[in-house]
C-alpha cells in the first residue's frame, strides 16, 4: 500500500509540474475538429442511405465509438488481469477502472448515435439487429462492473480484487458478443458486414474522413484516460489528507 | 496426517452443504416455490393469450375454423421461443435459491474456517458441484410440466439432452461466482442479479440459437454440433474462467 501511495504521489507531482503531451493533445483537437468539418464538407451522401444520403454522416462518430466501446473493455480487462496476477497496487486497480467508466461512456454514444441512424435508416429507433443487442449487453456488462465497485463498500483492496475478477469473468460474454454473436446464422444483421474492412466498398473522400476518425477517437480516448486517471490520484491524496 | 486431497476437499464441502440443505431446505425451497410459481404465472399469461385467439373464431362455422382453432389451442409462439421462456425461468429460479450459497457461509462465520482447511478450487469445485446438482433437479421437475402446459416439443431427445445439460453447466457457473462476488461485497440480492443478468444475456442467446439447431426441420448434424457446441463452450468458458478467479475472492 505504502508503494503504491508513493507511486501515486510521483504521477501527481510529475504530471503538475509541467504539460506533458501537448503536441498529441493539440494533434486530437485538430484531428477531432478536421473529422467533423470532413464528415460534413468533405465526404458526400453514401449511397442507399435516407435522406440523399446525409444519414451517412453520422457513421464517421459512430462506427469509431461503437469500435471503441469494445476495445476499451480489453484495456480494461487486461489492467484488471495485470493486477490480479503481476501488479496488486491501486494504480492498476485506477487504470481498470478508469478504462471502464471511459468504455460505458463510449458505450452509451454508440447506443444512441446507433437509434438515431437506425430510426432514419430502418424506420425504428430499436430493431432488436444482433449489432444493436450486443452493445446494449456490453452497456450492461459494464453497468454492472460500475455497480459491483460501488457497491463493494470502503475497502479498496476488497473493492479492487472484486472488480478484477467481474471484468474477467466477463471479458467471456464480451467475446462471444464481438466474435461470435454476430458471425451466428440464425441471427440476420441489418448491418452491413464488410463495409470498413474491404476496400472497396467506401468512397475515397470517406475514407479521408473514417480511417482519421478512428485514429482522433482513440487520441481522444487515450487523453480522457490520462484525465481521469489523474482525477483518481487527486482523490487518493485527498482522502490520506483527511 | 496427510492432508486430504483436492477432490476429497471438494465432496466433502458438497456433503456438509447438502446436510445443511436437508436440514433447512431453504435453497430447495426458494427454487422450487419460485420456479412454481413463475409457472403458473407463465400457465395463466398463456391461457389468458389462447382464450383471446380462439374467442373470434368461435363464431365461424367454417372447418377451416377447426383447423385454425386446433392450431391456436396452444399459443402461437414458436417452440424456439418456449425453450427461451423455459431458460429464463430456470435463470430467475437459480437466482432466486442459488445466491445464498457463499452468504451463507458469511452469515454463519464459517468462511475463515473453511479458508483454513481448504483450497480454494476445492471451495469453489463444492460449491459448483451443489448448485449444478441443484440446478439439474429443478430443471427435471420444472421442464416436463413446462412441456405438457406449454406444447413444447422436445425436437431430437439426444440434442434436447444436450442442451439442458450444457444450460446447467453455464448456469450454474455463473450463479456459483456471482454468489462468491456477491458475498464478499457484503451487499444484499439485487446485486446479486443486476451483476448475474448481464452475464446470462449472452448465455441465453447461445441457447437460442442451440434451439434453432434443435427445431429445424432437417438438422444437419454439422449445424447440430456447432450449435451444441457454442453453447458448451461458453459455458466451459466462464466455468474455466470463475474456476481460475475465484481464489482473488476466496483469498483475502
Amino acid at each position: 500500500m505504502a508503494t503504491s501511495s508513493r507511486q501515486i504521489d510521483s504521477q501527481t507531482t510529475r504530471a503538475a509540474t509541467g504539460v506533458p503531451g501537448l503536441w498529441w493533445k493539440s494533434a486530437t483537437v485538430i484531428i477531432i475538429a478536421y473529422v467533423i468539418y470532413g464528415a460534413f464538407f468533405i465526404a458526400g451522401g453514401a449511397v442507399n442511405f435516407a435522406g440523399n444520403g446525409n444519414i451517412g454522416r453520422i457513421i464517421f462518430f459512430h462506427v469509431p465509438v461503437a469500435v471503441l466501446s469494445s476495445v476499451v473493455y480489453f484495456v480494461g480487462a487486461v489492467y484488471a488481469f495485470h493486477y490480479l496476477t503481476r501488479h496488486p497496487d491501486m494504480e492498476t486497480d485506477a487504470k481498470s477502472a478508469a478504462a471502464m467508466e471511459l468504455g460505458f461512456m463510449f458505450c452509451i454514444l454508440a447506443t444512441v448515435t446507433g437509434s438515431v441512424f437506425a430510426a432514419a435508416q430502418w424506420g425504428s429507433y430499436w430493431n432488436w439487429d444482433p449489432r444493436e443487442t450486443s452493445i446494449v449487453i456490453m452497456l450492461l456488462l459494464y453497468a454492472a462492473y460500475l455497480l459491483l465497485r460501488g457497491a463493494t463498500g470502503e475497502d479498496p483492496v476488497r473493492r479492487a480484487r472484486l472488480s478484477a475478477v467481474y471484468a474477467l469473468v466477463a471479458l467471456v460474454p464480451g467475446l462471444f458478443l464481438i466474435w461470435v454473436m454476430p458471425r451466428l446464422p440464425a441471427l440476420q444483421s441489418l448491418h452491413p458486414p464488410d463495409t470498413i474492412i474491404r476496400m472497396d466498398r467506401t468512397s475515397g473522400t470517406y475514407k479521408m474522413v473514417l480511417y482519421p476518425s478512428f485514429l482522433g477517437f482513440t487520441m481522444l480516448f487515450i487523453w480522457l484516460f490520462q484525465m481521469r486517471l489523474r482525477c483518481y490520484h487527486l482523490c487518493a491524496r485527498r482522502s490520506r489528507e483527511l | 496426517m496427510s492432508r486430504p486431497g483436492w477432490a476429497a476437499d471438494a465432496f466433502a464441502l458438497l456433503e456438509k452443504d447438502f446436510r445443511a440443505e436437508l436440514r433447512t431446505r431453504v435453497a430447495m425451497s426458494a427454487v422450487g416455490v419460485f420456479a412454481f410459481a413463475a409457472l403458473l404465472l407463465i400457465a395463466l399469461a398463456m391461457a389468458t393469450l389462447k382464450d383471446a385467439r380462439s374467442a373470434p373464431l368461435l363464431k365461424l362455422p367454417d372447418p377451416v375454423s377447426l383447423d385454425l382453432l386446433s392450431r391456436l389451442s396452444h399459443p402461437a409462439w414458436d417452440p424456439i421461443s418456449k425453450l427461451g421462456l423455459l431458460w429464463v425461468l430456470l435463470c430467475f429460479s437459480a437466482f432466486a435459491g442459488l445466491s445464498h450459497s457463499f452468504l451463507h457461509e458469511e452469515e454463519s462465520g464459517t468462511t475463515t474456517a473453511l479458508r483454513l482447511t481448504m483450497r480454494s478450487g476445492s471451495v469453489f469445485a463444492g460449491k459448483y458441484l451443489f448448485n449444478l446438482i441443484l440446478l439439474v433437479l429443478v430443471a427435471l421437475i420444472i421442464t416436463p410440466v413446462y412441456m405438457v402446459l406449454t406444447g413444447m416439443e422436445s425436437g431430437s431427445p439426444l440434442v434436447f439432452l444436450c442442451v439442458m445439460v450444457c444450460g446447467c453447466v453455464g448456469l450454474s457457473a455463473v450463479a456459483t461466482i456471482v454468489a462468491a462476488l456477491a458475498a464478499k461485497a457484503h451487499s444484499s440480492g439485487a446485486l446479486y442479479g443486476a451483476i448475474g443478468l448481464p452475464l446470462l444475456v449472452v448465455f441465453l442467446l447461445m441457447l437460442l440459437n442451440a434451439g434453432s439447431a434443435l427445431y429445424a426441420p432437417e438438422p444437419g448434424l454439422i449445424a447440430t454440433v456447432r450449435a451444441v457446441g457454442g453453447l458448451l463452450s461458453y459455458g466451459i468458458l466462464i466455468l474455466a474462467v470463475s474456476a481460475l478467479t475465484f481464489q482473488f475472492v476466496w483469498e483475502e
